[in-house]
């Protein structure tokens, strides 16, 4: 076999072992670096909630679960740090049974280092089966008339931060967190018609679908995948620790290093077999 | 009417909250039931009438002028509906969950009732169902030392099992792209080498390493357009933008036909009398 043949055809189990220590190294290795690029939809997120009035709530809804976890979980994490250091409210809502638990597993330890308290700083308003249309709709209008009880099962009207919440009026901002493209029912339900900023965190490879959304100011900023969320970290502070979105930056950027590699090794072994295969006279390949 | 639905939604706790639960399956079920049981030509013209209802709610409720009625704040009369319609729509999603873990039951119950090949796959699916039930419930109820263990037994079932597995189903996503790209990605045409382009210039321009790239470039003047990170953000935001809008309205138009049929009950297999 020549080595052109070679080329095309490295067995995939060496491509699977090669990807996942491309990828390995960078998050074991946890570098404190952050990217030095900061986008400006993630500054235009940033800026979004640190103008928040401090009597509005802001409302995080998070629709992953472990899936997505890798992107979704350092953006959720970057921005109730912003909240929590800001003292702005903020209560959560989750569209996933798994997520609901991590997104209050994350904010409880991250209100615990920070020292905030439960009920006062945020709530947790549990998992929702949906639909989103119909709940989004219902709590703009009606915010107690849609959500009664905490995660717990504590009376909304017995929790301090949320005692005082009524409908649109008491909310500051809305940041969806998701994989999917749910953000259009905030856009078409809430956000659009009371005019409440929305900030968007979809995963990377949603991101590019936002771009008409963030031209037409329907949503106030974004945070695009994990490199977002570092980015986001770097602009509250956070930028010469070492933390899991910084780290997962550098794997991400070996890995996007490493696939454009095998493409072209692939592509060169297409275009120079193809050559040798014309000069012998023979027929094309592919 | 408001009273009533008042008293219904409230919120409660213990073996009243139990009976609550119970109760709404009993309906819920004996609905479901009778609705089964109901011949095919009558079940039609229900199930087209309670759709247009549930759909001329949303419509008009969302087209009627909020100012036109007087209310204070400005609203139209159905908006107060809002909550309690939401509540029902929540309710229905509910069941649809049940439903999925019923469809389970049957499937894996099946399986492992006539032996059929892989059917211990089927008995883990029953033990991990009711291991974590069993978990979860023992760590909320139990106190002292028995919610302890509960309480590591559903950390070690929660963390350690389910959300893993799940995150490993995702990841492996990643081994699949790489040896796509490796194999399928061949330059063959002008087409094909555009991608090529705007697609390497994109996975640049959205990770640190392309910045870093031409880091050298300088940050203002006219050559600081070819910093790879301003490239990617002008495919971003020009072509992209362009060709996520031409889709978006395509789907909108589609969605809007789609929900018209579905609306007023065109849609083919709208009803259980006949399979799609």
């Amino acid at each position: 076999m020549s080595v052109l043949t070679k080329l095309q055809n490295i067995d995939r189990r060496i491509l699977y072992l090669l990807i996942a220590v491309v990828i390995a190294v960078p998050l074991l290795r946890r570098p404190s670096k952050h990217p030095s690029v900061v986008f400006l939809e993630v500054k235009n997120a940033y800026n979004t909630l640190d103008r928040i009035p401090k009597n509005k709530v802001v409302i995080l809804s998070t629709v992953w679960g472990p899936g997505t976890r890798a992107e979704n979980e350092s953006q959720t994490e970057a921005i109730m740090r912003h909240l929590f250091r800001n003292r702005t409210k903020f209560v959560v809502l989750s569209w996933d049974q798994l997520g609901s638990q991590l997104t209050y597993d994350g904010g409880t330890a991250i209100a615990k280092k920070m020292g905030r308290r439960y009920g006062a700083d945020w709530v947790h308003l549990g998992y929702n089966p949906g639909p989103m249309y119909a709940i989004i709709r219902g709590l703009g209008k009606n915010f107690p008339g849609v959500f009664k009880v905490d995660r717990f099962g504590k009376k909304l009207k017995d929790i301090p931060l949320t005692a005082k919440v009524r409908d649109h009026r008491d909310i500051g901002a809305v940041v969806e967190i998701t994989p999917s493209g749910t953000v259009a029912y905030w856009i078409a339900y809430f956000n659009q018609p009371y005019q409440v900023p929305l900030v968007f965190c979809p995963t990377a490879v949603m991101s590019a679908e936002a771009y008409p959304y963030l031209d037409s100011g329907q949503l106030n900023g974004m945070l695009n995948g994990v490199i977002g969320a570092a980015q986001y970290e770097t602009l509250i502070g956070m930028g010469k620790e070492r933390t899991y979105a910084a780290a997962a930056s550098w794997a991400l950027s070996s890995a996007h290093i490493f696939i454009l590699v095998l493409i072209v090794l692939g592509n060169l072994g297409y275009a120079l077999s193809r050559r040798s295969t014309r000069a012998r006279g023979g027929s094309k390949i592919g | 009417m408001g009273a009533v639905w008042e008293w219904l939604a409230a919120p409660r706790e213990g073996w009243l909250l139990a009976g609550f639960i119970v109760a709404a399956l009993v309906i819920g079920g004996l609905t479901l039931a009778m609705l089964c049981s109901t011949p095919p030509r009558y079940r039609k013209p229900i199930v087209m009438v309670v759709t247009f209802v549930a759909g001329l709610y949303y419509s008009l409720e969302f087209l009627l002028p909020p100012e036109a009625w007087g209310l204070k704040p400005p609203r139209n009369p159905l908006t107060d509906a809002q909550p309690t319609v939401a509540a029902l729509a929540q309710i229905v999603s509910s069941f649809a969950l049940l439903l999925g873990v019923w469809n389970l039951f049957l499937i894996h119950g099946r399986a492992v009732g006539k032996r059929t090949k892989g059917w211990y796959n089927s008995a883990a699916f029953f033990v991990a169902f009711f291991g974590i039930m069993l978990a979860g419930f023992l760590k909320d109820t139990l106190a002292g030392k028995g919610a302890q263990v509960s309480e590591s037994m559903y950390v070690i079932l929660f963390n350690g099992f389910l959300t893993s597995l799940d995150s490993t189903m995702f990841s492996l996503i990643a081994f699949y792209i790489v040896s796509a790209a490796y194999r399928a990605f061949r330059i063959k045409s002008l087409e094909a080498a555009l991608m090529m382009a705007a697609a390497a210039i994109i996975m640049l321009a959205l990770v640190p390493i392309g910045a870093t790239i031409t880091n050298w470039l300088p940050e203002t003047g006219i050559i600081s357009a070819f910093r790879v990170e301003r490239i990617g953000y002008w495919l971003l935001t020009g072509p992209n933008m362009a060709a996520q809008r031409a889709i978006a309205f395509g789907i909108a138009v589609g969605g809007l036909a789609m929900g018209l049929r579905i609306w007023l009950s065109l849609e083919r297999g709208s009803f259980f009398d006949r399979q799609l």
